[in-house]
């Protein structure tokens, strides 16, 4: 099958393994990967913060990068777009469709533009699908090529991990239970925090206008980690790289370490039977795009 | 015209400094607000009639909204065909004033009032007691407020921010002002046996009882009071005269439609079923009754809801101040109710206070006290909107330019880079050579603009040496090179 990839203007700019170890992860499963060059931000930063002309912009540019070379055919036909971040997900499918109808009439176009926007960013939403969701829902149905997972290998009791849903992917998307399996199914034990659904204080613009009622809310919520690495957490894995740079921020202006891998890279590790406590932090400390370039 | 609300008090900057460095009150607020999410979960999940009823209730609200006028004019043939005097007030200045004439037709010197957050709204007790008026709240959290010259941090529980100690230091100052004997100690039960002494003298010595209303309905007339402790009925039936002040948006058409609304108060807010005290009053006392007051007055206050008819807010005129989206939200949760700067804290504060007092008032509120965490929308059973409204909110800001040009230059440029592939690649490219003025030990620190926001209580990693595109684009050259 084909999938095209969104890995974010975040996982693109900071963290473009994660993108990396989609890649390999994806066609490991038989997946042929399209990456459309085109795309750059879906806008939300802005729009969040209030920007709806420019959230706009970006917005039109994300739907004509993912419908180049990928909508010709009937609908049933185009290639789902596999996101790498639940808060962008939700952004394409909660709000695009009527941030671009709006936008449009705005900026004085027809009723009839504004429309065409607003079905063009409803086709997007329907292809959009968030990595842990895809991951679990094909790994139910087939194990599609890869062996059962593990940690490494002779490893008995599975490797715990801390896991944050964002509170986007939570709420917009309701995905709660995916990342759990997808972790479960890779041979580890992930743990819920305490206060799992209290949000991490990042917030887009608002963790930049307010950065100390942020941080305070990072802290509680690194307090809920620390409990978990007591438990015997080895890392902290999200679905979001948003939440994991206001942690892992936070964390380390308090002058403390934890790993913290996005859910590609621990799934990308798990398949290559290297979900281990050496390798996780080896991961977590380089951020490069190319594994070899350590 | 939106209504008026009483003034901040303080800088967006000063509340929000107070409020981070008060760890007794976080840690208060944290405690109680997770309690009562936990409550009103679990009263949900063991009495399933409650959430059929919730979405029956949430359509009642809606339909009477919709025919709210009409509404009004039938609950006020009722309440003066039982012998009771409605009057309509745009603002707070139209109550104080109608409160205050009552008061002297009627020789009234001694007030106590019930917990209303209408009132607060338009600072009655301060137009009371300019006009020499001794006034007394007597819900206990109210009370405790009152004696600290606070404003309520929370809208269902209004003290909750306070310790026990703190309560016991108010109570004994108040023992030593009115010359009494002072609580034996701060367990709950000698805080509140102090209060509930002081406050019987106060109920007897009343002229007249200051009520808010929970509910209105419209085809008897009928005021509904919903309370925990008592207070609002000894409020409005020992003093000779009742003064009911209830927002427009509080009625409801039928005794069915509020059979569906009854518990959702309780159920949200507190997790019980019902509240303690379910209060019906029609009018006065009538002919031949032994309680209840000889008078009975029903101050409709609009203070700029009639104007969210028909808007996209009018939702918000569906809530019940229940309290469920403050106590599930992380940055009431990390700052109290006191930082918000107005009666209305919380999610459901970020929209009312500016839509009631104007954006001018308020503009911190929709930027600065929300994170966009949606935990508000689920909490609410009214089903309001609160995140759209917060986002509506901020586009407002944006569209009236109160952002500061140097924001709106950054926002400018960031969107037309970032709309064409070249423009994101290019910035990328820049950004990485700009970030080495700024990194220190491998991370971001000290930047400037917007991401000086993130560097001051965070540190940022820096930009990856290879892009993703980058990265692709080498791959596939390679791949091609390859074969």
């Amino acid at each position: 099958m084909r999938a095209q990839l969104f890995v974010t203007c975040m996982v693109d700019l900071f963290r473009p393994r994660a993108g990396v170890a989609a890649v390999e992860l994806l066609e490991r499963r038989g997946v042929e990967v399209e990456f459309p060059g085109g795309q750059s931000c879906c806008g939300q930063f802005a729009y969040n913060a209030g920007h709806q002309g420019q959230a706009a912009a970006m917005a039109r540019q994300l739907v004509r990068a993912f419908e180049d070379g990928a909508t010709d055919g009937p609908p049933a036909e185009h290639p789902p777009v596999i996101a790498l971040s639940g808060s962008c997900a939700a952004m394409i499918k909660h709000e695009m469709p009527e941030l671009l109808e709006r936008d449009a009439l705005r900026r004085g176009r027809t009723q009839a533009t504004a429309t065409r926007w607003r079905r063009r960013a409803e086709a997007l939403a329907d292809r959009v699908v968030e990595l842990s969701e895809w991951l679990d829902s094909q790994d139910t149905e087939s194990s599609a090529g890869i062996e059962a997972t593990g940690a490494e290998p002779g490893r008995s009791t599975p490797l715990k991990v801390a896991n944050h849903t964002g509170c986007h992917m939570r709420r917009l998307l309701g995905i709660t239970e995916s990342p759990l399996r997808v972790l479960r199914r890779a041979g580890a034990e992930p743990i819920e925090l305490t206060d799992a659904e209290q949000c991490c204080g990042f917030g887009g613009s608002f963790g930049l206008l307010e950065p100390d009622i942020s941080a305070a809310m990072a802290d509680a919520k690194l307090a809920n980690l620390a409990a978990a690495r007591r438990d015997g957490a080895t890392c902290l894995v999200s679905s979001d790289l948003g939440c994991l740079m206001q942690l892992g921020g936070r964390l380390s202006r308090n002058g403390e370490e934890f790993p913290m891998l996005h859910l590609a890279e621990a799934v990308d590790l798990a398949d290559r039977r290297r979900l281990t406590p050496g390798e996780i932090e080896c991961a977590a400390h380089s951020q490069e795009a190319d594994p070899d370039a350590r | 015209m939106p209504g008026e609300l009483p003034p901040a008090g303080a800088t967006w900057s000063e509340r929000r400094r107070r409020a981070l460095a008060d760890p007794a009150m976080r840690a208060a607020v944290a405690k109680s607000t997770r309690s009562l999410a936990d409550k009103k979960e679990a009263a949900f999940a063991a009495y399933p009639a409650g959430e059929a009823m919730r979405k029956r209730a949430v359509i009642a609200r809606r339909g009477s909204l919709a025919r709210l006028d009409t509404l009004l004019d039938e609950l006020t043939r009722q309440i003066e065909a039982r012998g009771g005097h409605v009057s309509r007030a745009a603002g707070p200045a139209d109550v104080g004033r109608y409160v205050l004439d009552v008061a002297r037709q009627r020789g009234v010197g001694r007030v106590v009032k019930s917990k209303s957050m209408a009132t607060e709204e338009i600072a009655l007790n301060e137009q009371l007691e300019e006009a020499g008026l001794h006034v007394r709240e007597t819900d206990l959290g109210e009370y405790i407020i009152q004696l600290a010259g606070e404003r309520p941090a929370h809208i269902l529980v209004p003290a909750s921010h306070k310790t026990r100690q703190q309560v016991r230091t108010l109570f004994d100052e108040e023992a030593t002002r009115c010359a009494v004997s002072p609580p034996t100690g701060d367990a709950t039960a000698e805080l509140t046996a102090f209060a509930r002494r002081q406050l019987r003298e106060d109920f007897l010595a009343a002229d007249m009882g200051i009520s808010g209303g929970n509910f209105l309905v419209a085809e008897t007339g009928t005021l509904v009071l919903i309370t925990n402790e008592g207070n609002g009925r000894m409020t409005t039936s020992l003093p000779r005269v009742h003064i009911a002040v209830v927002g427009i948006d509080k009625i409801v058409a039928t005794w069915m439609d509020l059979h569906d609304l009854l518990q959702q108060p309780a159920l949200s807010g507190t997790g019980q079923r019902l509240s303690t005290y379910t209060t019906f009053i029609t009018g006065p006392r009538r002919e031949g009754e032994l309680d209840g007051p000889e008078e009975f007055h029903l101050v409709l206050l609009d203070n700029g809801r009639h104007e969210l008819l028909g808007s996209e807010f009018e939702d918000v005129l569906a809530c019940i101040r229940c309290g469920a989206c403050l106590n599930v939200c992380p940055v009431f949760r990390t700052i109290g109710g006191q930082a918000y700067g107005s009666m209305y804290s919380g999610p459901i504060g970020v929209v009312l206070t500016p839509l009631l007092g104007g954006l001018d008032r308020a503009p911190e509120l929709p930027k600065s006290a929300c994170a966009l965490c949606y935990a508000c929308a689920d909490a609410c059973p009214m089903e309001i909107e609160l995140p759209r409204h917060i986002l509506a909110l901020r586009r407002t800001e944006i569209e009236r330019s109160m952002e500061p040009w140097t924001v709106r230059l950054t926002f400018e440029l960031w969107g037309r880079f970032w709309a064409n592939p070249a423009g994101f690649r290019f910035t990328g490219r820049m950004a990485r050579l700009g970030q080495r003025i700024y990194m220190r030990d491998g991370r971001l620190q000290g930047a400037p603009g917007l991401v000086g926001g993130w560097t001051a209580t965070r540190d940022a990693p820096p930009l990856a040496r290879e892009s993703f595109h980058e990265w692709w684009r080498r791959r596939r050259r390679a791949s091609r090179a390859g074969t």
